[in-house]
């Protein structure tokens, strides 16, 4: 039978600091992701749930346990495979909205065909995408001239452009009013559904469980099954 | 390339800035090279422009034109070909009743010998009888222009400029070219002198007589009055100010670079290279640095276009060529200092 796991995480633990200002941030986390279905870690500020992104796409290695990224162990390669699969595999969508700040909206997608070498999207799709995003009429400013809401969003179109099989979601909704909440929800789990992608989200909006397949809580650092 | 430029573009105040500081530092280390060496030049200019290539004097006249003088007994040993050029030369002060007094070197010349054969005139024409002179175009910054009369320190004789030439100096004073017989009148000499020196273009002469000696023309410059010492001051002058510069620039370039750490943290995190990050700041400096550059030396050259005739100023190619190179290359090593740090960019650092 084929493997739809696309990130499996064991025995994860996480630790910052040395002697008396060490805190474990992350306990023995066991976590699965799957094709086609959408994933919600939940819990409040401060508790672990970046730490749990980044780690489960790469951009930090966790203090023991392994992670597993559609079979590829990304502890065991090096940086340059890991950038790559970052790139070809992942995309993220950061608390800091991750957009590079001298680049037109427009530019920041062209930005990822020029590194990546390809054309990811016709315009008429990208057009489209926009407008679910409601986004269209800012394609031509700078990250500095969008509100925080705005700049979310092109941050998710940004991170959905390339096509990725997965998408790591930080607070994706934290700057959003509700009917916002709901498209961006709905245009998750469409991925997941309709394009068979793995999606996961952490956040503290409670908006966008209803949106999800799994639901997982995390509380000092300990991570459960919440449905 | 893509990114830089468009980085460029986006904050064009700053980089704005970076290019003009490239472009005063370059344009200072023009112009002030160009400055030093134009007056290096108006040491030897007549000498240059005569294409000699040795210089017999008497052999206990330390090196100097001006100190030697051969004699007719020795003259008469010596064989000259079309390639030497008797020369007498003289410091003057030349004078005109309605003209400032310049400080001047006369050159007295056999008008059939080659110096006197090849001399370039801008005006006029060369003299033909002794009471004529042709001048450096340097006297019509006090404006004299031909036909003037001019006297010769306390001297009654009176001289006619009959002629301008371009770039005759020699000891840092316009050239007055008359006739060796003037040479002899204001060096108060009896007939028994001939001229000060032979000037050859055959490095090789022999003047066939003891107590003369052949000089190359570059140990005769060396000896030139303060030219080896002008030349060293000037020359270390310049090695301070390029040293300055080029760390100056390599430390702005540095500060760019790491003012772009967070930037370069969040195209780490969507997992662009790291080797697109180094290009980037590679071809950015380069973008810079070439931009002041260009904007240095069209300033540069403006400004040698528009100065006084007076100011020498002159450009030695090879010497521009390395300054330019260094500071290419000091611009993209400042950049790239920092490189280990670009390569170190944590991506979560820029995560909240
Ligand atoms: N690089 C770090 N160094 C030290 N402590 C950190 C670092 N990153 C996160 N932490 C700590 O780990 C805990 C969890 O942080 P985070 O994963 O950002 O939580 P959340 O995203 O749920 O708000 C916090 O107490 C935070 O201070
Ligand atoms: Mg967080």
């Amino acid at each position: 039978m084929e493997n739809t796991n696309t990130i499996e995480m064991h025995h994860i633990d996480k630790t910052f600091g040395h002697d008396t200002s060490k805190i474990q941030v992350l306990k023995d986390i066991e976590f699965t992701a799957q094709r086609g279905e959408m994933s919600l870690v939940i819990g409040p500020s401060g508790s672990g749930k970046s730490t749990f992104l980044t780690i489960a796409g790469g951009l930090q290695t966790p203090t023991a346990g392994e992670v597993r990224v559609e079979d590829t162990p990304l502890t065991a390669i090096p940086v340059k495979k890991r950038d790559a699969l970052r790139l070809n595999k992942i995309g993220f969508i950061l608390q800091a909205y991750n957009l590079v700040p001298f680049l037109t909206v427009r530019e920041q997608f062209r930005f990822v065909d020029r590194i990546k070498g390809a054309t990811h999207m016709t315009e008429d799709e990208l057009m489209a995408l926009l407008d679910d995003l409601g986004i269209r009429d800012l394609i031509n400013k700078y990250p500095s001239e969008l509100s925080g809401g705005q700049t979310q969003r092109v941050a998710i179109a940004r991170a959905l452009y390339p096509n990725p099989e997965i998408v790591l979601a930080d607070e994706p909704t934290a700057a959003l009013d509700s009917e916002r909440v709901t498209v961006v929800g709905e245009l998750l789990r469409d991925l997941a559904k309709k394009h068979n992608k793995s999606i996961i989200v952490v956040t503290h909006d409670m908006r966008l469980k209803q949106f999800a397949d799994h639901i997982y809580e995390i509380l000092d650092g300990n991570m459960r099954q919440a449905s | 390339m893509y990114l830089a430029w468009k980085e460029i573009k986006h904050e064009k105040l700053r980089y704005g800035l970076i290019i003009g500081m490239i472009l005063l530092i370059s344009y200072l280390v023009y112009i002030l090279s160009g400055l030093a060496f134009g007056l290096a030049q108006q040491n030897t200019e007549a000498i240059d422009s005569w294409g000699a290539q040795s210089v017999i004097l008497d052999k206990d006249a330390n090196t100097s034109l001006q100190q030697s003088m051969l004699t007719k007994s020795q003259t008469d040993k010596m064989t000259l070909t079309k390639q030497e050029s008797y020369v007498g030369q003289s410091a003057i002060v030349a004078k005109e009743a309605n003209h400032a007094k310049v400080s001047a070197q006369f050159i007295g010349l056999d008008w059939d010998q080659f110096i006197g054969k090849k001399l370039v005139l801008t005006s006029g024409h060369k003299p033909t009888k002794a009471n004529q002179v042709v001048v450096d175009d340097g006297f019509k910054t006090s404006n004299y222009k031909l036909g003037d009369t001019i006297k010769f320190n306390s001297n009654a004789d009176t001289y006619k400029i009959v002629g301008f030439t371009h770039n005759a100096k020699i000891d840092i004073a316009p050239v007055v070219y008359g006739d060796l017989s003037t040479w002899r009148t204001l060096k108060k000499l009896p007939d028994t002198f001939v001229a000060s020196g032979v000037i050859s273009q055959n490095a090789q002469y022999k003047p066939g007589v003891d107590q003369l000696k052949n000089y190359s023309v570059a140990a005769f410059i060396n000896k030139l009055p303060g030219y080896s010492a002008q030349n060293m001051t000037f020359t270390f002058m310049i090695a301070f100010l390029m040293i300055i510069s080029l760390v100056v620039i390599a430390v702005f370039l540095y500060i760019l670079t790491i003012q772009k750490i967070p930037n370069y943290a969040v195209l780490r995190a969507q997992g662009v290279p790291s080797r697109v990050l180094v290009s980037n700041t590679i071809n950015q400096a380069l973008l810079l640095v070439f931009g002041g550059l260009a904007l240095g030396v069209g300033l540069t050259a403006l400004t040698a276009a528009l100065l006084p005739a007076g100011v020498p100023i002159a450009f030695n190619w090879p010497i521009l060529a390395v300054v330019t190179v260094g500071i290419l290359l000091t611009g993209v090593i400042g950049a790239l200092i920092p490189v280990k740090l670009i390569l170190k960019v944590d991506p979560v650092s820029v995560i909240a």
